[in-house]
């Protein structure tokens, strides 16, 4: 067998970013009709889960599921329940619905009125694929729905034969494939300095940072993360966080849940075999964690 | 399988060479043709030259600014009949200089958007107007790939809202110009 020789690396402005999809193999026609699966399923996430498209699935629930079950793409529903279950397991920290407070601060669109004080706890999902809603709240999936389509941009490229390559979406990715990748962090302050850099085998990183997202309120200073318990942003101390996962879904959920528990999220990241790492406002790691692994490499700080 | 990855941190940051920008050539014009209209034969230059009051009405129409004097656009065709329109356009956001085709129908709804060039800047020359100029109506080009051992970054999203408000502006020019 030939060794992957081509390498063929696009972008297409999707999901509110640039997604960049990068293939090796062998004939550059195959690459590029793969990558465009790729671009497809991407495509289809942003069409059902974005807030902003009046005719997503996203603003479907938001306008019609307080009234009555709506009926979801089957993958939008599977988003929904994974955002559930990582609600669960923090305990609300992670919460779709406080898409509420990101309307009041100017994050999203103020598209809808009278949204009740709920939160995840009123998501209803049913079976084929319904969703209903017990009180008046709306949802955003921008914490999850990224990672979900760098999953399924990754699976497309496997179905059509790609033997590896890198999916980013906006800083979201994942790597697939025997290649390892070397992948920079952006310096929290100053965002074109590298802070570090990491290598990926087959698996995801996701990274949250309030560098461009801060705003000013009155006295204080607002983000777009946030504790769905308290509807407070997170600690100005910690300005960005890096978790790895398997998968990018996980890997991007979770990045909110470590910015507020740190520390505290170790036995959430060991359940997900996740690794995370703090940075502070000067760039310098704050704090790492590692999920014990037998099958990996040692790892290496320097 | 899982693999833990490894952070490479460097022992002192302070050390770390500066980035100014971060460049990226996804495709060259005839590559992004080709993958817009894989059924063509033929792409035939139609490039215009906006008139004042084609300006006026392209702006009326998108709410955007019109920059640019005038539009590279290509029309596809297959066997001498009409498959639709090869747009390139530049936008410039606060860190960033994008090149990007459009593919439009006969009809002038979007079929695709490919990004053609990326680069991002923090270093300060974005602001500076002969800097940006170099940029304007020249179609791609590679120079611009200064820092070649970086290729994927992880960070804080940049929005894509320059690319979409592009696209609107390309829909106006379709028509005021094309139509």
């Amino acid at each position: 067998m030939r060794s992957a020789s081509n390498r063929v690396r696009r972008a297409r402005p999707s999901l509110g970013t640039f997604v960049e999809i990068t293939a090796r193999g062998d004939s550059e026609a195959k690459l590029h009709g793969a990558i465009d699966h790729a671009f497809d399923a991407v495509a289809r996430v942003d069409r059902q889960m974005s807030f902003h498209h009046p005719a997503s699935d996203i603003s479907k629930i938001n306008r019609e599921a307080f009234q009555r079950k709506v009926t979801v793409d089957p993958w939008t529903w599977r988003v929904l329940r994974a955002a559930q279950k990582l609600s669960h397991e923090s305990d609300g920290i992670f919460d779709i619905t406080v898409a509420r407070k990101l309307m009041q601060w100017n994050y999203l669109p103020r598209r809808y009125r009278n949204v009740s004080e709920g939160n995840w706890r009123d998501i209803v999902l049913e079976k084929n694929c319904t969703v209903r809603f017990r009180q008046r709240v709306i949802v955003d999936l921008g914490g999850i729905a990224k990672g979900f389509a760098v999953d399924r941009a990754v699976k497309a490229l496997k179905c059509a034969g790609v033997a590896s390559g890198v999916v980013n979406a906006g800083g979201d990715l994942r790597v697939f494939g025997l290649k390892s990748e070397l992948v920079h962090l952006r310096h929290p302050v100053e965002p074109m300095r590298p802070a570090g850099a990491i290598k990926l085998r087959e698996r995801a990183l996701a990274t949250s940072g309030i560098y461009f997202a801060q705003k000013r309120r009155g006295r204080a200073v607002v983000s777009s993360l946030l504790d769905g318990r308290t509807c407070r942003c997170s600690s100005r101390k910690v300005i960005s966080v890096s978790v790895a996962a398997s998968d990018c879904m996980i890997a991007d959920a979770l990045t909110k849940i470590v910015f507020v528990l740190r520390e505290k999220s170790i036995p959430l990241l060991a359940r997900y075999h996740a690794d995370a790492l703090l940075l502070e406002r000067d760039g310098a790691p704050l704090w790492k964690f590692h999920s014990p692994c037998d099958t990996c490499d040692p790892t290496r700080f320097d | 399988m899982t693999q833990i990855p490894r952070w490479i941190l460097p022992a002192a940051i302070t050390v770390t060479v500066p980035l100014p920008s971060y460049a990226e050539q996804y495709l060259t014009v005839s590559a992004a043709q080709k993958l817009c209209f894989p059924e063509c034969d033929q792409f035939a230059p139609v490039h215009v030259k906006f008139t004042p009051a084609q300006i006026k009405a392209i702006e009326a129409k998108s709410g955007q600014k019109q920059l640019l004097r005038g539009q590279e656009i290509w029309r596809a065709m297959q066997n001498g009949k009409l498959h639709g329109f090869f747009i390139v356009d530049y936008v410039i956001g606060k860190h960033l200089v994008i090149d990007y085709a459009v593919a439009l129908s006969p009809e002038g709804t979007v079929k695709q958007i490919e990004i053609l060039n990326y680069r991002e800047s923090y270093g300060g020359e974005i602001r500076n107007p002969d800097w940006r100029k170099q940029f304007i109506g020249k179609g791609p080009r590679s120079r611009f790939a200064l820092n070649e051992g970086i290729n994927n970054i992880s960070g804080a999203t940049l929005s894509c809202r320059h690319v979409t408000e592009g696209v609107h502006r390309i829909l106006a020019t379709y028509e005021v110009c094309l139509k």
